[in-house]
């Protein structure tokens, strides 16, 4: 993966290779800069390696074309963000109802009810996110990621902007939705302890894999 | 339930309003000018259209400029046992006058006005009513008690009032018209068969038929309008009467009309100005347009984060285009539905600056249609302004949701550099199918839009095409001009510097601005130039040997008197007498002419109008022979002074243009008609005549002895000074009350006054323009608002007054008022010298002052929309505002 500034290109990211299985917990780790929110990026097809390929459920995201990607991300990808990214003028219920509609599916609101009560914010459900705190931000971005119930949930440090009780508890609602919907989950972080509940470890350190740790647990299956 | 989209789209307009405010200025003004327009011409409508018996005085008008034949008479008898109402009315200019008019003294006291004098019988109105203060029943206010007349026999007159104002007179007062005596015992109020009082001579004064024999006034070859109108009962169909009445009369020189047909002329002048102000209008939001585009543009700038986070949460650009096309439908909306709001106001003020144009029974009501006209307009406005910007969208990454330190600014700032720069434009147009399709369905909407307001496809299309060079024009010359700039040394002060960089900064909207400006300045340019160049016409570019005072419908008899009136009290003026008959052009070759064919067509008045005759032993002084021989005059009379028409047929002059739409070459023949006798007249030369040499010139001249015996009276020209003219109007009225005199400096007074009327209303609509330009500016200003607080304030920081920053932003928009005052005042000349060569055949002359008080203005209107725009923001505290950074 190379980034263009004007004339210069940096290399970000290089030589990374990896298979991740249904129903797997993946942590990325490694230092500021390392390139782990970029390889989040690219394997939601946010961004386009300039080199390589990325296969999810059989699918090379790298020679769909952006419409095409959309509508995948739609269908596989859920993405929860450090900086949560809700949208201002939505209230959280509306937040969380929103990608079903994208889809085209118009009973959203019933399922993002069922779902922010999941994550305990049933008596929220009109605020808008001006008038959440951080954490409560955070699970409503969780409630809007799973929504869909995607084969693969992509977090990107999704306690940095949370102090730690609040991250803990943002935590333990990620890994309950993950097991309750059997989704894949790949999660960039620095915090260490969180890294130590998934599966697997990868490490970054300037753009490439350092390390892959494999906790004993590790569950066989199929390429997710 | 409402879809989390359109509550999107909704909630952000909601949460953001302050920023869309000069965007609902924007459609609000253009979808006002074209609301006002739109329901002016439907109230126009309502008034020709709607009550069209009473405006033409009945359901058939016959009407001779002449006293009726014999034959005309009699044929109108026979319909008076057909179920048919006749009514008689006959129209005149006449002199009314004060005082003692039979004293003898040289210069007699009296006061004068020229009067339109119309005579009704019993039967009069036969259709709408007539309005009079007080209001008491005609006959009686036409037939006053004889007790209270002072001198009998008298008869009422009903008078407008600006004849009272004139003459200094009050109900119960005296008027003389010609021989007879009146009183005046009303104020007219409405006259149902009069449209518009602009074009009129002068006040009209109501009397009468037999007050008008009184009155003496009506003499052979006297310039009369006599029109009979008809009412029919409903079991009589129009269409079979019109025609046998058009075959029994029109040979008696009759013009038959219907009410179906009613002022056609007046309908035709007033939907072309309707036209031309509804372009302007139309204009006016393509200018808005462009405001439109910008804050757009601004706005998504803003929300390039949220765009992102859509994308990532599987939307593609195409639904997130959609998501903002329908928050520009309904900002498109309410902007023009404020639109509608401001179109009704200036609908209540576009009659006042018309009111002399405009029918005075024109109500002004508000009606539906053009509301809704103006509210889809704006609305489809706005959409094809929106698209183009909304475009940038499907470059926007989601990557940006983590990548922060891509430069959002520059993201949009690279998406509008490639729709500035004119290479990269062409480029993406090739290589970007979704542009090209944007493009074209923007040209071909506003096309659309300009074919529905012109109510015309061909000239939508002529519309939109010339909008679209003057664009390219403007963007074109405005392009140079900032290259230009590029070039100049940079300033050593950073303050001049900063000025200039900031012109050049993209996402600035600089080129925006100057276009948005620079088109109010072209329209405005172009129409003073137009108006001055005409006015000049009418007034400055009188000759100073032009005569002052015409008179009309002097009898033979009056000839010496009138000579004696003219050489006893103003020895010295020069003056002329020529004689003249009134006739219609009845065939040419043989050929008959029949005029309802040439009704209505262009430049079909010269088969149908009245033709005033003259016969003339010389060339008139200005005019030039362009073919033919002018006639040996030493040939036309013998010893005896008789004449004697050497040829078979008399032989006659033609201006050189009447002759081309005849289709008259020499040698061609002319039948005439004078009143009821025709003569058969042979082309022998055609001329060249100086229309604006106000001398009394003809299309036709005839051969000394033509019309002999014919019933000819004279005109004659006079030329005195300012000071004389009241005695001298006063002098030959006293003695010959039939003679009618005309003030020319009066008459072009009324001309000027009316077109000056018309040029206010467009100059008004103009203007308008130009405040949306102005409004286009605050906003594509207000959207860089938060980007210029910040530099403000570092600047502050470091030390720059407050002064040094005023002048630092004066020069940025002083910059932009001269680049589009140069542009504007460029395009404006060039477009006005095409209207004055293409269509008034008139010079084009460089006006500096003008052009350099254009530019003066244009760049004070750029340096206070600027501030207006930007004065807050110098008023903020420095370390707020990087303290909330």
């Amino acid at each position: 993966m190379e980034l263009r500034a004007g004339s210069q290109s940096v290399k970000i990211l290089q030589d990374i290779s990896f298979e991740v299985f249904t129903n797997q917990v993946v942590a990325i780790v490694g230092p500021s800069g390392s390139g782990k929110s970029t390889l989040l990026g690219l394997l939601a097809g946010l961004d386009r390696p300039t080199q390589g390929s990325i296969c999810i459920h059989q699918t090379d995201i790298t020679t769909l074309t952006e419409t095409e990607m959309a509508h995948f991300r739609r269908k596989h990808i859920g993405y929860v963000f450090q900086a949560f990214h809700l949208i201002p003028t939505l209230t959280a219920l509306e937040n969380v109802a929103l990608p079903l509609e994208l889809q085209g599916i118009s009973t959203g609101t019933l399922r993002a009810k069922t779902l922010l009560q999941s994550v305990g914010l049933e008596h929220r459900l009109h605020h808008y996110p001006v008038q959440l705190s951080g954490g409560e931000q955070q699970r409503v971005a969780l409630a809007r990621a799973f929504i869909v119930r995607p084969p693969l949930l992509l977090a990107d440090e999704p306690t940095g902007n949370l102090d730690s009780s609040t991250g803990a508890l943002v935590i333990d609602l990620l890994w309950e939705l993950h097991q309750e919907h059997g989704s894949t989950l790949v999660l960039v972080t620095h915090d260490m302890s969180l890294a130590a509940r998934a599966q697997r470890i990868l490490t970054l350190r300037d753009g490439a894999m350092v390390n892959e740790t494999l906790p004993p647990l590790l569950s066989s299956g199929s390429e997710a | 339930m409402i879809p989390v989209s359109i509550k999107l789209a909704w909630r952000e307009i909601h949460s953001a309003w302050s920023r869309f405010l000069f965007l609902f200025l924007c459609i609000a003004l253009g979808v006002g000018a074209i609301v006002a327009v739109d329901l002016f011409a439907v109230n126009v409508a309502q008034v020709i259209l709607g009550d069209t018996r009473a405006l033409l005085g009945g359901d058939v008008e016959l009407a001779w400029r002449r006293a009726i034949s014999d034959k005309g008479q009699k044929i109108l008898d026979s319909l008076a046992h057909r179920d048919i109402i006749l009514s008689h009315v006959t129209e005149i200019a006449a002199m009314a006058t004060v005082g003692s008019p039979t004293s003898q003294t040289p210069l007699p006291k009296i006061a004068s006005q020229l009067v339109e004098l119309k005579a009704i019988d019993s039967a009069y109105p036969l259709y709408g009513r007539l309005v009079a203060e007080p209001d008491l029943p005609t006959a009686q206010l036409l037939n006053p008690l004889q007790s209270d007349c002072g001198r009998s026999p008298c008869f009422g007159a009903l008078v407008q009032e600006s004849l009272l104002i004139r003459l200094n007179l009050t109900v119960g007062n005296e008027l003389q018209i010609g021989q007879g005596n009146f009183i005046i015992t009303a104020v007219l109020k409405k006259e149902p068969d009069r449209i518009a009082n602009g074009f009129s001579l002068g006040p009209r004064v109501m009397i009468s038929r037999e007050a008008l024999k009184a009155t003496a006034l009506i003499q052979f070859g006297t310039r009369v309008q006599e029109r009979y109108r008809l009412s029919i009962s409903d079991s009589t169909s129009l269409e079979p009467l019109m025609g046998e009445l058009r075959g029994r009369l029109s040979q008696e020189g009759a013009q038959v009309s219907s009410f179906r047909d009613a002022q056609p002329r007046l309908r035709r002048f007033l939907d072309q100005l309707n036209l031309y102000l509804g372009l302007i209008g139309f204009t006016i939001l393509l200018v808005g347009g462009i405001g439109v585009a910008c804050t757009i543009q601004g706005f998504l700038t803003q929300k390039i984060p949220i765009i992102a986070t859509l994308k990532t949460l599987g939307a593609d650009s195409s639904q997130i285009i959609r998501l903002y096309l329908t928050q520009s439908l309904i900002l498109g909306v309410i902007g023009s539905l404020l639109g509608v709001i401001v179109g009704i106001v200036l609908h209540q003020g576009l009659p006042l600056l018309l009111q002399d144009i405009i029918p005075e029974t024109m109500a002004v009501n508000p009606t539906v249609s053009p509301i809704l006209r103006g509210l889809v307009l704006g609305t489809l406005a706005t959409l094809a302004f929106s698209l183009w910007p909304l475009l940038a969208i499907r470059h926007v990454s989601p990557a940006l949701v983590y990548r922060q330190t891509v430069d959002h600014q520059q993201k949009i700032a690279n998406t509008q550099s490639r729709l500035t720069h004119w290479r990269t434009i062409l480029k993406h147009w090739w290589n970007d199918r979704a542009q090209v399709m944007v493009s074209l369905s923007m040209l071909m909407s506003v096309t659309g839009l300009a074919m529905w307001q012109a109510h015309s496809p061909t000239l939508g299309v002529f519309f939109s095409g010339a909008c679209a060079v003057s664009v390219l024009l403007l963007l074109g010359a405005t392009g140079i001009l900032y290259r230009v700039l590029r070039h100049v040394p940079i300033p050593q002060r950073y303050l001049l510097r900063h000025a200039v960089r900031n012109l050049q900064r993209p996402g600035n909207f600089t080129k925006a601005m100057t276009l948005a400006i620079g088109i109010g300045v072209m329209l405005m340019t172009t129409l003073t130039i137009v108006q001055r160049s005409l006015l000049d016409l009418i007034g400055n570019q009188i000759p100073s040997q032009a005569p002052s005072f015409f008179f009309i419908d002097i009898q033979p008899d009056q000839y010496p008197q009138f000579v004696k009136v003219l050489q006893q009290n103003f020895p010295g003026s020069p003056y002329k007498l020529v004689p003249v008959v009134r006739s219609r052009l009845t065939a040419i070759n043989g050929q008959p002419i029949d005029p309802e064919e040439h009704k209505g067509q262009r430049n079909g008045w010269y088969f149908t109008r009245e033709y005033v005759l003259t016969a003339s032993r010389d060339l008139p002084k200005d005019n030039v022979l362009s073919q033919g021989e002018w006639w040996d005059h030493t040939m036309e009379a013998d010893s005896d002074g008789a004449t004697r028409i050497p040829s078979d047929f008399p032989l006659v002059s033609v201006e050189e243009d009447a002759a081309k739409h005849l289709g008259l070459t020499l040698g061609s023949t002319l039948t005439l008609d004078i009143q009821g006798v025709p003569i058969v007249a042979k082309v022998g030369s055609l001329r060249q005549v100086d229309w604006g040499s106000f001398s009394i010139n003809f299309f036709m001249i005839l051969q000394p002895g033509s019309f002999d015996g014919a019933p000819f009276t004279y005109i004659a020209t006079t030329r005195v000074p300012t000071t004389l003219e009241v005695p001298l109007q006063q002098a030959i009225v006293a003695v010959m009350p039939n003679v009618t005199a005309i003030n020319v400096g009066d008459v072009l007074e009324n001309i000027g006054r009316i077109f000056h009327q018309l040029a206010m209303g467009i100059q008004a609509l103009a203007l308008l323009c130009l405040v949306t330009g102005s409004i286009v500016m605050i906003a594509a200003i207000s959207i860089n608002r938060y980007r210029r607080l910040h530099e403000l304030a570092i600047v502050k920081a470091l030390g720059a007054s407050r002064r040094l920053l005023v002048f630092s932003l004066g020069v940025e928009f002083g910059i932009i008022g001269t680049f589009a005052g140069l542009v504007g005042l460029g395009l404006g000349c060039l477009l006005s010298w095409s209207l004055l060569y293409f269509f008034f055949d008139l010079t084009w002359t460089f006006d500096l002052i003008l052009l350099s008080t254009g530019l003066l203005l244009t760049i004070l209107l750029s340096l206070m929309t600027g501030f207006l725009a930007t004065y807050r923001l110098l008023g903020f505290p420095p370390l707020s505002v990087l303290r909330q950074e």
